[in-house]
């Protein structure tokens, strides 16, 4: 060992460590978030508005069941979109743009590990996804209930003008209409929402860190995200015994390895009947969930940790 | 000795005046072992070579061929030489944004490869670009915040830094307006932000008019003169002369000339005089007794020395004021 090896192992052993910092992964989340709201990205809140008021009150020809319904899958599959969509083109947009700007150079060439960085722009997109789907529910829930409400009234004031009004039958529009309308359920199916957007977000993030373009980000996130929807037929097919040849089983293999399962967040359509969520579905989607995340950000740390600026 | 007590004033310093903690280690460390800091350079590279990996189109790109060079603390180190000279690599490799292929870079003996050695370095890209939706004041909080700076010493450093840049009119506007030397002087603040060692400017000056560009080298000075090392690249050649102790002439990725800038400049076997108020026969009287003493020694050139370009642009532009 030279004299220059022993100083600069020296003077490396006194320096403090930089070790993962929540408080700098805080302030990389907060500016991405500032970043994204001062882009107007949120203006697709207004558009969920208008759309939720539009479901809510335009269709007065059905029955209440049917209008509850409609109300409810128009609305869900809205957020859906605002939140797929939200999370794959910020992503995509986020660590390109930072290359490109050399904004990157600036925030690594301080003392700031490249894993918090990555976490810091990944919570930032969350936390808007969070906090719009947090205002989007809010929003539905109270059209959903102004509108079970008018439509009780409405059905109670119709039976009374055929005088069919007996407790039985008011009890049991009452059933209907509830069960239809406001529940948990609801808040459920936002969360499932939530969970599926933030593992759809994470693929964005691994694929942006290794691409440079991002068009290639979101046309192929999208791409995975349409497989995922299919992952059990993947699955199926691989095991079905008909299938011959080692480049299809292996093609199908990568398929299945790589997409999410995505079905596994799909209880969307059974909120919209009106039937009821099993806390244990909830705990198995949010487990599954933080696995996929916890997966895909620690390969996505190590592709990026790799990357050269 | 000196280095160490440059060391020892500077990270006394930064404890009492700004609040920074982390800079004990760093006395704790001249006090373990004295003899080890004083010989630390600020910047070291051994034998660097970076090789980009080639496609199935292009081959690989040797864009560093085994450089060394060692930025003493305290000094102002100019790396010069043409595009694709492999100045801009190296910076990166220094900074750890880009790994080495062969060979180590460390500042003030942290290895580049660890995080821990951004501590004492600032850096200034070229062209920087800074997140558009934040003014001047917050994009300062926001590269402290990421240093670990928070409360009222991160506002008085960022206050502090404004001033220092003259940007404290524009802190309240967007970045996305600002001009292009706004920019480069919002970037030296945001090197500077936590207190550095260490700066790293890649083209500081580039596409800045004049007067932003003599703003940048008197900034460079004023560093010097406070015991900030500076690492800087600039294809200004007549503005590097004035700000640079040592300079590398860098081309096709390695070190071509080093060394003090007076030494490397100098023409031992000439000798200028400037004369002022001297009368036609005085110089008629120096011209004889060059003739006359012979051997070789002769007059090259008399004329009146004249100001440059760019003296005579910032006295006309001021004159307008």
């Amino acid at each position: 060992m030279n004299m220059s090896d022993a100083t600069t192992s020296s003077a490396a052993a006194m320096t403090p460590k930089v070790r993962f910092s929540p408080r700098r992964v805080w302030t990389m989340a907060m500016a991405t978030v500032t970043q994204l709201v001062r882009m107007k990205i949120l203006a697709f809140l207004v558009i969920f508005c208008l759309l939720a008021v539009g479901a809510g009150f335009a269709f007065s020809v059905i029955n209440p069941e049917q209008q509850l319904n409609l109300l409810k899958s128009v609305t869900l599959g809205a957020l859906q979109i605002f939140s797929i969509v939200i999370g794959v083109v910020s992503t995509a947009l986020l660590i390109p743009k930072d290359m490109e700007d050399r904004t990157l150079y600036t925030i690594l060439s301080k003392p700031v590990p490249r894993f918090d960085y990555l976490l810091g722009k990944l919570l930032g997109v969350l936390l808007l996804i969070g906090g719009g789907l947090i205002v989007m529910d809010a929003v539905l829930s109270l059209i959903l209930w102004l509108r079970q409400s008018m439509l009780f009234e409405d059905a109670v004031a119709r039976m009374h003008l055929e005088k069919m009004d007996t407790p039985e039958a008011v009890a049991q529009v009452r059933e209907i209409v509830a069960r239809q309308g406001l529940t948990w359920n609801l808040h459920w199916a936002v969360w499932a929402i939530f969970l599926k957007a933030t593992v759809v977000t994470t693929v964005a993030l691994l694929l942006s860190s290794i691409a440079s373009s991002t068009l290639f980000t979101i046309v192929i996130t999208l791409c995975i995200t349409i497989i995922g929807h299919g992952e059990g037929l993947i699955r199926e097919f691989f095991f079905q015994p008909h299938l011959s040849g080692w480049a299809g089983r292996a093609a199908t293999l990568l398929l299945a390895a790589i997409c999410p399962d995505l079905a596994q967040f799909d209880i969307v359509d059974s909120v919209v009947n009106g039937e009821i969520v099993p806390w244990a579905a909830v705990y198995d989607m949010t487990g599954i969930a933080a696995l996929y995340v916890t997966v895909y950000l620690f390969v996505t740390h190590l592709l990026f940790v790799e990357k050269e600026l | 000795m000196a280095a160490n007590l440059h060391e020892w004033s500077h990270a006394c310093w930064q404890i009492v005046c700004i609040r920074d903690y982390s800079r004990v280690f760093v006395l704790i460390r001249v006090l373990i072992d004295p003899t080890a800091m004083s010989d630390t350079p600020a910047v070291s590279v051994q034998n660097l070579t970076k090789i980009f990996k080639g496609t199935l189109v292009k081959g690989a790109f040797r864009a560093v061929h085994d450089l060394s060079l060692e930025v003493k603390a305290g000094e102002v180190y100019g790396l010069i030489g043409p595009n694709g000279s492999g100045k801009s690599t190296t910076m990166k490799v220094i900074l750890g944004l880009l790994k080495p292929t062969q060979g180590h870079t460390s500042i003030f003996g942290v290895p580049s490869t660890e995080v821990a050695s951004r501590h004492s370095v600032g850096f200034l890209p070229e062209n920087p670009y800074f997140y558009k939706h934040l003014n001047g004041r917050e994009t300062l909080h926001f590269y402290g915040s990421l240093c670990g700076m928070s409360g009222a010493r991160l506002k008085d450093r960022a206050e502090e830094m404004l001033a220092l840049t003259g940007l404290e009119d524009a802190a309240t506007r967007r970045v996305g307006g600002y001009s292009k030397g706004m920019l480069q002087r919002l970037g030296l603040a945001q090197a500077l932000i936590h207190e550095p060692r260490l700066l790293v400017l890649d083209e500081p000056t580039a596409g800045v008019d004049p007067a932003g560009s003599r703003k940048i080298r008197d900034l460079i000075i004023e560093f010097r003169s406070r015991g900030i090392t500076v690492l800087v690249t600039s294809h200004l050649l007549e503005q590097m002369q004035e700000v640079c102790d040592r300079v590398g002439i860098m081309a096709h990725g390695r070190m071509v000339r080093e060394g003090r800038l007076e030494d490397l400049i100098a023409v031992e076997n000439q000798t200028e005089m400037v004369l002022e108020n001297a009368s036609p026969a005085l110089l008629a009287k120096i011209n004889a007794l060059v003739q006359a003493e012979g051997g070789g020694t002769k007059i090259l050139r008399s004329s009146h020395p004249r100001t440059t370009l760019e003296r005579l642009f910032l006295e006309a532009t001021n004159e307008t004021k």
